[in-house]
């Protein structure tokens, strides 16, 4: 492979993350074939040295999109994260994909019970007081309240929970395919995968 | 299969023998890969997505230096965070290896 079938192939890998972390990708790899032009050696030989462009750039979105999702704990960044490890091939996604859904939708429909139940306090708060529930209006607002509160702490600890369970995954990957799915090639083999 | 299992355990001392490289002097990627691709032949392209990981797990850091021929180089060095794991990371290699050495030595 040339040195520019190389970067092509990289680009195309890591099209998609953030400009920035492109460009510094690009010139890492762009040094290390100008070091070894300074050293005498063959473009060819450089670039089957560095092994297959796809699979390391499989690698390096899913570093990037783990260091999103620690930097920036939100849905986005965490979504992002779970499918840059599952690009990697750690998790077999037959297996974990009715899970995902299955938990995914879990958390979906609870969340939405919790913001039922605040809008519910809420109404009770602002109208109870007028439609003569038993108890009086003291009663009513301070049913009211004490729905609301209640739905925002239900809703802190589903966040909670949901961040420990991305956490969990991305863990569980990176350490599966630390172990089970090397990006390591014999140099003298083009491609073990 | 031989082939698996030498790729797998060359992977999971990668890490520890970058972190000892840097822990003897500061380096830059093509010099790391060198070394390493020379001595326990690995991928020299792994060694990008490894430097990264390192970077984000606070283990290095890089400074540029003005390199005597071309454009400057980007060096990294171990934090002190990075010279924590490594102390911890080769005494764990030491116990491991010596355990399975001597286990080796014992089927002839």
């Amino acid at each position: 492979m040339t040195r520019q079938a190389f970067m092509v192939r990289l680009m195309e890998g890591l099209r998609g993350l953030p400009p920035t972390v492109q460009a510094e990708i690009i010139a890492d790899y762009n040094n290390h074939f100008n070091e070894a032009a300074a050293a005498g050696r063959n473009e060819a030989d450089v670039a089957t040295g560095l092994g297959d462009p796809g699979r390391l750039a499989r690698e390096l979105r899913a570093e990037a999109g783990l260091k999103r999702w620690e930097e920036q704990r939100s849905a986005s960044s965490g979504a992002s994260a779970i499918f840059a490890v599952l690009g990697l091939g750690a998790i077999d996604i037959l297996v974990l994909l009715p899970i995902l859904m299955g938990i995914g939708s879990a958390i979906f429909g609870i969340g939405v019970a919790v913001i039922a139940l605040f809008f519910v306090g809420g109404v009770i708060f602002a109208a109870g007081p007028f439609t003569g529930l038993p108890g009086g209006p003291a009663a009513a607002i301070l049913a009211g309240i004490g729905l609301m509160t209640g739905a925002a702490s239900l809703g802190a600890v589903l966040s909670i929970v949901t961040v420990g369970l991305v956490n969990g995954l991305v863990w569980y990957g990176r350490l599966h395919f630390q172990l089970l799915k090397p990006a390591l090639e014999p140099q003298s083999v083009g491609g073990l995968q | 299969m031989p082939e698996a299992i030498e790729i797998q355990l060359k992977k999971g001392a990668l890490e520890l023998c970058v972190l000892a490289l840097l822990s003897q002097h500061d380096s830059y990627a093509y010099e790391i890969a060198s070394q390493l691709s020379d001595s326990i032949g690995m991928g020299e392209g792994t060694i990008y997505p490894l430097m990264r990981r390192l970077q984000t797990d606070r283990l290095v850091e890089t400074y540029l230096v003005e390199s005597p021929s071309g454009p400057s180089r980007k060096y990294y060095r171990l934090t002190d965070a990075g010279k924590t794991s490594f102390t911890s990371q080769k005494s764990a290699w030491n116990s491991f290896a010596g355990a399975v050495e001597t286990i080796l030595g014992g089927a002839k």
